[in-house]
């Protein structure tokens, strides 16, 4: 039976979520093979994102069924307050599934999506956002320009061409050091990257001084939590695979598919090349005289007592 | 860079939820004070939730910010697999917050709520499917009589099936005994209690299966479809615990035309934060030889020693009891403040 109130009917006030949530899936199932640097590559991933997000966020992942090592790793990063919501799923949804319930249930106004093998550098959510405000019709961002297949765009081009505020170039904008540094850590040759990068062309958009390329991936990308939620639910009988429809709805629902002029996120792929150190910024808790050892164990005592007292 | 192939990309066939999917929340901040059992009765609500639910289903544990031990406790439910999902939560968000999360993200085409002091008994879910497929309009079918109508007959839904005759509605008179409990688990004072063996509950008959629900369900324990959970969130999460807030459910549920429904018979108790000897003999009744199992030593009544006697009659006076709340309230916030 129910003894004394409940004190959490004393709490006035909750933590209101962050407008922004940025969103993680991780999903290394073991530490050998294809993951054998697969820690590594999340550890660098986490660290970059805490070092290069200076606006306030709630950090959410969703932990597919890694194994034992990672769920240590992200639990002991939720024990230190750096992630705010950490969600251990003891089997594998699928991507799809894991963005069922993140599309769904981040509390954001707007959900910075990444996969966990992804580098973050300084002003990759400011630019994003940015870019989410001038292009009101904008559905995801990604924080790195890329040239993808003209299909999954057709929507944000002629939105763009129809709009006498925003100004259409098309050129070869992408240098051929930033082209290569993406192509290259999907595991393409430097040579097949060659003939891409000379047969293809960039399209840029500028509005209210805000420009920005035309394309977006599905690895990382910024969006509004009212057009991803459109979207849901996605397929999900495969762990991977068929998260491409959403680049494809986005296009079909005529929401606009945008990136960074600037390469501010670098996708990692499995394995570190060397040129990117593991950044891990000191923990950031409260401090407050409540938590200090002995103050903190005479307040419980106290606090016990009065509730045995008062209700014996 | 990438090297190889996702071995995840080989076809292999991800996860896919059972049809009933079952939530509580967690909140246990410390184990001392109001939350001294609380971490036992955790065990008994999951151990009888395993022991007397007879279907596949998924368990989703939302932690709302506990204690480190608490979180230990769960974090070896889940290495067990005895939790599919297990979410924790920096802050406590509140229980209308995790609500949000719950309804918004779970995938199960039926989701089971109950508070993480619920004490279930076998035929729980035959006796709320049962409910449920006699009234497919019902939005939210607990498995204990409501006795408490949040709404305060502000509630319409079932307004709507008076002159169906499919339906009949009536009075139902539960058994001493059920309401013995009910308000034992509440910890009804005589007060609080009287009114509910005076009138009976407001029921409603599906005729042609024979089903009877009482009107009304109760927050600590429902079962809601996947598709009217969708529809009522976000519910406005900025307080702990208040009924303000978590009535909104009922309201949004009314609203969309979907009825509040209970059980004749109470398949659940609440045990709430207090293990008596009568509720270790039950959950010894419900979880099966050889899981989790109540030490009785542990609870027995301790002696109480003369100061102790004379403090209790002192916080019981009315001029000291109300600033004995506010310190034990302004001691809670101190230790569990979020700020």
């Amino acid at each position: 039976m129910r003894i004394g109130q409940n004190p959490a009917k004393s709490i006035e006030h909750v933590p209101q979520p962050q407008r922004i949530t940025v969103a993680l899936v991780t999903y290394i199932p073991f530490l050998s093979g294809y993951y054998a640097q697969g820690l590594d590559v999340l550890k660098t991933c986490l660290g970059s994102l805490w070092e290069s997000t200076q606006i306030l966020y709630d950090l959410l992942v969703f932990d597919n069924a890694s194994c034992a090592e990672v769920r240590a790793e992200l639990l002991e990063a939720q024990r230190q307050g750096r992630i705010q919501y950490l969600v251990l799923s003891d089997k594998n949804v699928g991507k799809g599934g894991a963005w069922n319930f993140i599309f769904q249930a981040a509390p954001g106004e707007v959900i910075a999506y990444s996969d966990s093998d992804v580098l973050f550098r300084p002003g990759w959510l400011e630019r994003s956002l940015e870019i989410l405000a001038a292009f009101p019709q904008a559905g995801m961002v990604t924080a790195r320009p890329m040239r993808t297949p003209e299909a999954f765009y057709t929507s944000t081009l002629e939105w763009a061409r129809q709009q006498p505020d925003v100004q259409v170039e098309q050129g070869s904008f992408l240098s051929w050091e930033t082209y290569l540094e993406h192509v290259l850590s999907l595991g393409t040759s430097e040579e097949q990257a060659r003939q891409w990068y000379a047969s293809r062309q960039d399209i840029r958009l500028t509005r209210q001084g805000v420009s920005a390329h035309v394309s977006a991936a599905h690895f990382q990308f910024t969006a509004p939590k009212s057009i991803l939620a459109q979207f849901v639910p996605f397929e999900m009988e495969r762990p991977m695979g068929q998260v491409r429809s959403l680049d494809e709805q986005m296009n079909a629902a005529g929401y606009l598919r945008l990136t960074t002029c600037e390469p501010l996120v670098k996708h990692l792929g499995n394995s570190l090349d060397g040129g990117e150190a593991r950044v891990d910024s000191a923990a950031v808790r409260r401090s407050h005289v409540f938590d200090l050892p002995l103050i903190r164990k005479a307040l419980l005592r106290l606090y016990d007592e009065i509730f045995r007292i008062y209700h014996t | 860079m990438r090297t190889g192939a996702n071995p995840a990309k080989a076809g292999l066939p991800a996860y896919k939820p059972q049809r009933l999917g079952i939530a509580t929340i967690v909140y246990i901040p410390s184990q001392e004070g109001y939350f001294q059992d609380s971490l036992e009765i955790l065990r008994f609500t999951l151990a009888s939730l395993r022991e007397a639910t007879s279907q596949s289903y998924d368990l989703l544990v939302f932690d709302n910010g506990s204690c480190a031990e608490a979180i230990a406790e769960l974090r070896s439910f889940y290495e067990q697999k005895q939790i599919d999902w297990l979410v924790l939560s920096q802050h406590n968000i509140g229980k209308a917050g995790a609500w949000n999360w719950i309804f918004a993200a779970m995938p199960n085409e039926l989701i089971g709520y109950a508070d993480s002091d619920v004490l279930f008994r076998p035929g729980w879910l035959e006796a709320s499917l049962q409910v449920l497929e006699a009234f497919p309009q019902a939005g939210m079918v607990s498995a204990q009589p409501n006795f408490y109508d949040v709404m305060d007959g502000q509630g319409v839904a079932h307004l709507k099936l008076r002159g169906d005759e499919r339906y009949t509605f009536g009075d139902y008179w539960p058994a001493r005994e059920i309401i013995d409990e009910y308000c034992l688990g509440i910890g009804a004072t005589d007060e609080i209690a009287s009114p509910f063996y005076q009138k009976p509950l407001p029921a409603i008959t599906r005729q042609e299966q024979g089903v009877r629900a009482v009107i009304g369900a109760s927050h600590m324990q429902f079962i809601i479809p996947r598709a009217v959970a969708r529809q009522v969130v976000p519910l406005p999460a900025s307080m702990g615990l208040r009924r303000a807030e978590t009535m909104s459910l009922d309201y949004k549920i009314d609203e969309l035309g979907c009825l509040h429904l209970s059980t004749q018979n109470p398949y659940v108790f609440h045990m709430g934060n207090t293990l008596s000897p009568r509720l270790l003999k039950e959950v010894d009744q419900v979880i099966e030889a050889g899981s989790i199992r109540p030490t009785a030593a542990k609870y027995s009544v301790a002696r109480q020693s003369g100061w102790r006697r004379m403090a209790v009659r002192l916080v019981r006076h009315p001029r000291f009891n109300r600033q004995f709340v506010r310190l034990y309230n302004f001691l809670f916030q101190a230790l569990h403040s979020e700020k």
